[in-house]
Formats: structure tokens, C-alpha cells, sequence
């Protein structure tokens, strides 16, 4: 894979903007890398042969059709299919260099560098409070006395905090399906990620939620990576940087989202892309 | 109308929006409504008997003395040891079968899986058919006689809980079994250690179950008196708080022993017990309800 020249001022929100001005040497470096996975509960291989690299402060969108193995790929980078039934896996996942399938890695610990949200929105039966401070609590980030202002801030983030402040006591099912997923995606940021795995965050939402949700997480970008699942085409060509396209469980395609839709170097992607495939 | 016959005007009639449903429809809709009716009376009216049989005999004779003195050998006197043995083994259970059952409807519904879940799960429900009866025999050859303890409260407690174990793990089980995937897999994924998932998210989620579980479980240990005949024994006295060699007295031994007493004073005191029994199963099961009612503040439900 070829480096692009990025600004090495990764972690500030005004790096986007500045790209164009900055020119230095030093590659953008890679949150999380895949290494020749493969991966298959019993019997049946779901992924296999998979090498990629998420770009560290960049949204990376992976599509693909029903069944690419888009979902797994994305779960395995928290390990969320450990659980699964006869799970197995070849290869690597490697966080920052250093390998999560390792013996000795902490789920707990790993699970609080790399964040998820999930297709539904999965609200705890806990306050709404509760419910930001679930993480916040689990891994003792912080005091008592902060818990107050880590809602709120994080309510704020997420653009949350005007429709709830009121009722921080009451029940998360109260909220519509679009304020509890952001409700989710605050908890989810509440622990202090460095990576954000979004499961198709946005398809049991209407279109104007949707839209909050993506200026949302465009916001989040430089200082989170994020991998989003997405079966919105649209939505991967309007807030991901990199795009990469699944296709019966092997890597097909990878690279700026632009080119990925508008000249995409497979005949598969450009099926797809077009609307020729689905 | 007449195209397909019969089967047809029937099609017609249930299609139509408008009009009175067929003579058939109605006969068969008042026969419907007629059986649930007579299901809820079928339930209702032995419920109704009961409480009525009990606090019509009770009533009349009444007094609170009952509650603070107790047993006299030599007639009258109160239920004082009865109340207070009965709610010490209500407690005892609570606490003694309470754990290990909860404890086992977790292992069973989080771990135990194949062969070794499918085993646990079956020897649970021969545990749960054995007579109570019999659970009190083996108590009584295994610790009363066994192990010398005599006709006392761990005996008591552990036939009694012996018999309501089974219970518990299985309503605990099945109620973390409905607990939503989506729950887990939210803590799993924010990191939440497995003991807290239990405790914050699943457990309490199951709690509703949880408590209809340990409801049962009380109303056994209130209600039962075959496997105490043999553990327990009965005194007049009051409940000494040493667990072995010393026999406790409980309520269900009153209604039954009492009333075959050639005495009206030991006829009434059995009708008094029985209608304690009854009112501290509806404070339970009010307590339960309530308990349910504030932790469920946040499910998807409301």
C-alpha cells in the first residue's frame, strides 16, 4: 500500500482542514492491520485472506452485499466473535503494532481501546445517565464526583444534552430510536476509545437522523479512527475517507473512498458501486 | 352468494366489514367467552372459599394475644413460637436456597453447556419430582439421626431448601435466558467485566423471574409440613437460635395438629394459623410486586 504524505498533526480537529497546505514525509500511520486473516465458525470459512490497514484519525467504510463478511471482519477487531460457537481464526489483528489474538490480551482492556456501536440501538435498562456511565463505572475512569460533568459532557458531544438534561433519571426507552443509538455512540465514547467500530449505526434510522448521526461522527475524526459498516452507499461516500469493498468474504478493493466510486479497479466494485450488484 | 355453497356464505359473512357476523360466529364467540369465564370462576371461586373459610373461622374469636404469647400445652395461649419459627425458616430459605438456587440458574444459563448442562439440568428436575415427604425422610436418617442433630432448624432448612433449590435455578435460568443478546452484547463490548454485566444488566433484567422463583420458593417453605414433621419436630417454646438439637415450632404444624385437639382454645389457634399462612403469602407476594416495580424503572417495557 502506498503512503500518502499527511500532516503529522493528527490528534488536532484542524488538521483536516490545514491537509492541503502541509506537506511532510512522514506516513499517516496505521491504527489497526490486518494480517492474511481468515476466520469461520465450524466449518464454513466466513473471511480468509485479508490484509488491510485502517488508516489511524480517518473513517474507514466497509460495504459490500449481504453476507461479504463485512460485519465479522468488523467484529473481529474487538474480538466480539470469540464467542461465537466454534470460532476460529488465522492471522492477525494487530492494535497499534501489537497483536489482540496474543495470549495474555485482556478482552476488558482491549474492548476499552476499541469502541462499538451496533446496528440497533441497544440502550442498558438503566438510566440515561446510567447508561453513559456504565463504561465510565466498569473501568474505574473516574470518581464520583466527576459523573455529573462526564454526562454531560458527553451528552453534549453527541448533541444529546438539550432533549434529555431534564431527565437524566428516566428510562432510555423513552427516547426515539435516533437519540437512543446516539445515547449508545455517547456511552461508547464515554470510555475514551482510540478506535470506534460502527456497526451499520444508521439503518434502523429515518434519513434526517441519519444525517445527525453522520455529521456526528465527522466530528470525531481526526482524534478517534473509525470503521463503519455501512450498506448506505451513500453514506460510506459521504463521511469516510477510505473505502474498502467486501465480496464473498475475501477483500476485494481498498482505497480513497473517491476513487473506490469513481473508478474503482475491480469489475466487482464498479458492479457494485453502480448499483449493479446488491 | 350461492357459487361455492355453504363454505362460501361463510367466507362472505367473515369478510364483511359491515354487517352482524353469522348465527354460527356468535354461538361460537359466546361459547368462547363462556369457557374463560367459567376457567377464571374454576380459579377464582376455591380462592375466594379459602380466604372466606379461613378469616370467617378466625374472625370471630380473634385476638392479638394470638401474635405475642405463646403455645400453652395446656390449651390456648398464642402462635408466637409458630410466627417466629415459620419466619425464621422463611428467612433460613430465603437465604440458604435463595443463594445456591440463583447461584445455579446462573452457572446453568451462562456455562454449563452440552453434556454437563443438559446433566445439571436433569438432576434438577428429579430433585424438584421427589416427594417432599421423602426429602424429609433423608433428613431426618442423615441429620437427625445421622449426624445427631436432632429435630432442629438446619435440618429443617436444609430438607427445606433441598426442595425448593430446583425451583429457584430453573426460574433464574429461564429468566436470564430471555434476557436480549443486544444487553451482552453492549457490556461486552464497552469492556464490562462478566460479574458486572451480571450484576448491572442481566440479573436484573431476569429479576422479575428471578422473584417469581424465590416466591414459590417461600410459599413452599410456609406452606410445607411433611419434610418438617421430620426435621423440625415442634415445641411449644420459642425458637432457640442454635441451629441443632433444638426443635422449632412453625405454623403449618399448628392448622394440622391443632384442630384434631380436643379443645376449642387448640381448634381456634389452628384456624388462626391458617389465617397468618394466608395473610403473609399476600404481604410476599405485595413485597415482590413491589420490589419488581423500582427496579424495573428502566425496561423496554415502560
Amino acid at each position: 500500500m502506498t503512503s500518502i504524505p499527511m500532516p503529522a498533526s493528527a490528534g488536532s480537529k484542524t488538521a483536516r482542514a490545514d491537509m492541503p497546505l502541509i506537506v511532510e514525509a512522514a506516513p499517516r500511520s496505521v491504527s489497526v492491520q490486518a494480517k492474511d486473516l481468515a476466520l469461520g465458525f465450524g466449518s464454513a470459512t466466513i473471511l480468509s485472506d485479508l490484509n488491510l490497514d485502517v488508516r489511524k484519525g480517518e473513517i474507514t467504510a466497509l460495504i459490500g452485499p449481504t453476507g461479504s463478511g463485512k460485519t465479522t471482519f468488523l467484529r473481529s477487531l474487538n474480538r466480539m466473535n470469540d464467542k461465537v460457537a466454534k470460532h476460529w481464526h488465522q492471522g492477525d489483528v494487530l492494535l497499534e503494532g501489537a497483536s489482540i489474538y496474543a495470549p495474555g490480551v485482556q478482552l476488558m482492556a482491549l474492548r476499552r481501546r476499541v469502541g462499538m456501536v451496533f446496528q440497533r440501538p441497544n440502550p442498558f435498562p438503566m438510566s440515561i445517565a446510567g447508561n453513559i456511565l456504565a463504561g465510565v463505572k466498569a473501568h474505574r475512569i473516574a470518581s464520583k464526583d466527576h459523573y455529573r460533568d462526564i454526562v454531560e459532557a458527553r451528552l453534549r458531544e453527541v448533541g444529546l444534552w438539550d432533549a434529555v438534561s431534564n431527565r437524566l433519571n428516566s428510562s432510555p426507552f423513552s427516547l426515539s430510536g435516533g437519540q437512543q443509538q446516539l445515547l449508545c455512540l455517547a456511552r461508547a465514547l464515554a470510555i475514551g476509545p482510540e478506535v470506534l467500530l460502527l456497526d451499520e449505526p444508521t439503518s434502523s434510522l429515518d434519513p434526517v437522523t441519519t444525517e445527525n448521526i453522520e455529521a456526528m461522527v465527522r466530528t470525531l475524526v481526526p482524534a478517534l479512527t473509525i470503521v463503519i459498516v455501512t450498506h448506505n452507499l451513500g453514506q460510506a461516500r459521504r463521511i469516510s475517507d477510505r473505502t474498502v469493498f467486501f465480496y464473498q468474504g475475501k477483500m476485494v478493493e481498498s482505497g480513497e473512498t473517491s476513487q473506490v466510486f469513481e473508478d474503482p479497479k475491480e469489475p466487482e466494485t464498479a458492479r457494485y458501486v453502480t448499483g449493479r450488484m446488491g | 352468494m350461492s357459487l361455492g355453497g355453504g363454505s362460501a356464505g361463510g367466507t362472505e359473512a367473515a369478510l364483511d366489514l359491515y354487517g352482524r357476523p353469522s348465527l354460527s360466529r356468535r354461538v361460537g364467540s359466546l361459547l368462547g367467552w363462556g369457557a374463560c369465564l367459567l376457567a377464571v370462576c374454576l380459579i377464582g371461586a376455591p380462592l375466594v372459599w379459602v380466604i372466606y373459610g379461613v378469616v370467617a373461622r378466625a374472625a370471630p374469636h380473634w385476638h392479638w394475644s394470638v401474635i405475642t404469647e405463646t403455645t400453652s400445652s395446656t390449651g390456648g395461649g398464642g402462635l408466637a413460637n409458630e410466627i417466629v419459627g415459620t419466619l425464621l425458616l422463611m428467612a433460613g430459605v430465603i437465604v440458604v436456597a435463595g443463594t445456591i438456587g440463583i447461584l445455579s440458574g446462573v452457572y446453568l444459563a451462562e456455562y454449563a453447556k452440552g453434556h454437563v448442562g443438559s446433566l445439571l439440568r436433569a438432576g434438577s428436575e428429579v430433585l424438584a419430582g421427589i416427594p417432599s415427604i421423602v426429602l424429609g425422610y433423608v433428613g431426618y436418617i442423615a441429620l437427625v439421626i445421622g449426624l445427631r442433630w436432632q429435630f432442629s432448624l438446619a435440618a429443617a432448612l436444609i430438607a427445606l431448601s433441598l426442595l425448593t433449590v430446583p425451583y429457584i435455578a430453573k426460574s433464574t435460568e429461564a429468566a436470564l435466558r430471555q434476557v436480549p443478546t443486544a444487553y451482552r452484547e453492549g457490556a461486552d463490548a464497552l469492556g464490562m467485566s462478566e460479574l458486572l454485566t451480571l450484576r448491572r444488566i442481566t440479573l436484573k433484567t431476569a429479576l422479575p423471574g428471578v422473584t417469581t422463583g424465590l416466591l414459590v420458593a417461600i410459599a413452599i417453605s410456609l406452606g410445607e409440613t411433611a419434610p418438617l414433621l421430620y426435621t423440625a419436630g415442634f415445641t411449644d417454646n420459642m425458637p432457640s437460635l442454635s441451629l441443632t438439637h433444638s426443635p422449632v415450632g412453625y405454623l403449618t404444624y399448628a392448622v394440622w395438629t391443632f384442630y384434631n385437639q380436643p379443645s376449642t382454645s387448640f381448634q381456634n389457634l389452628s384456624y388462626d394459623a391458617a389465617l397468618i399462612l394466608v395473610v403473609l403469602v399476600f404481604v410476599l407476594i405485595v413485597a415482590s410486586r413491589l420490589i419488581v416495580a423500582l427496579t424495573q424503572k428502566h425496561t423496554e417495557k415502560n
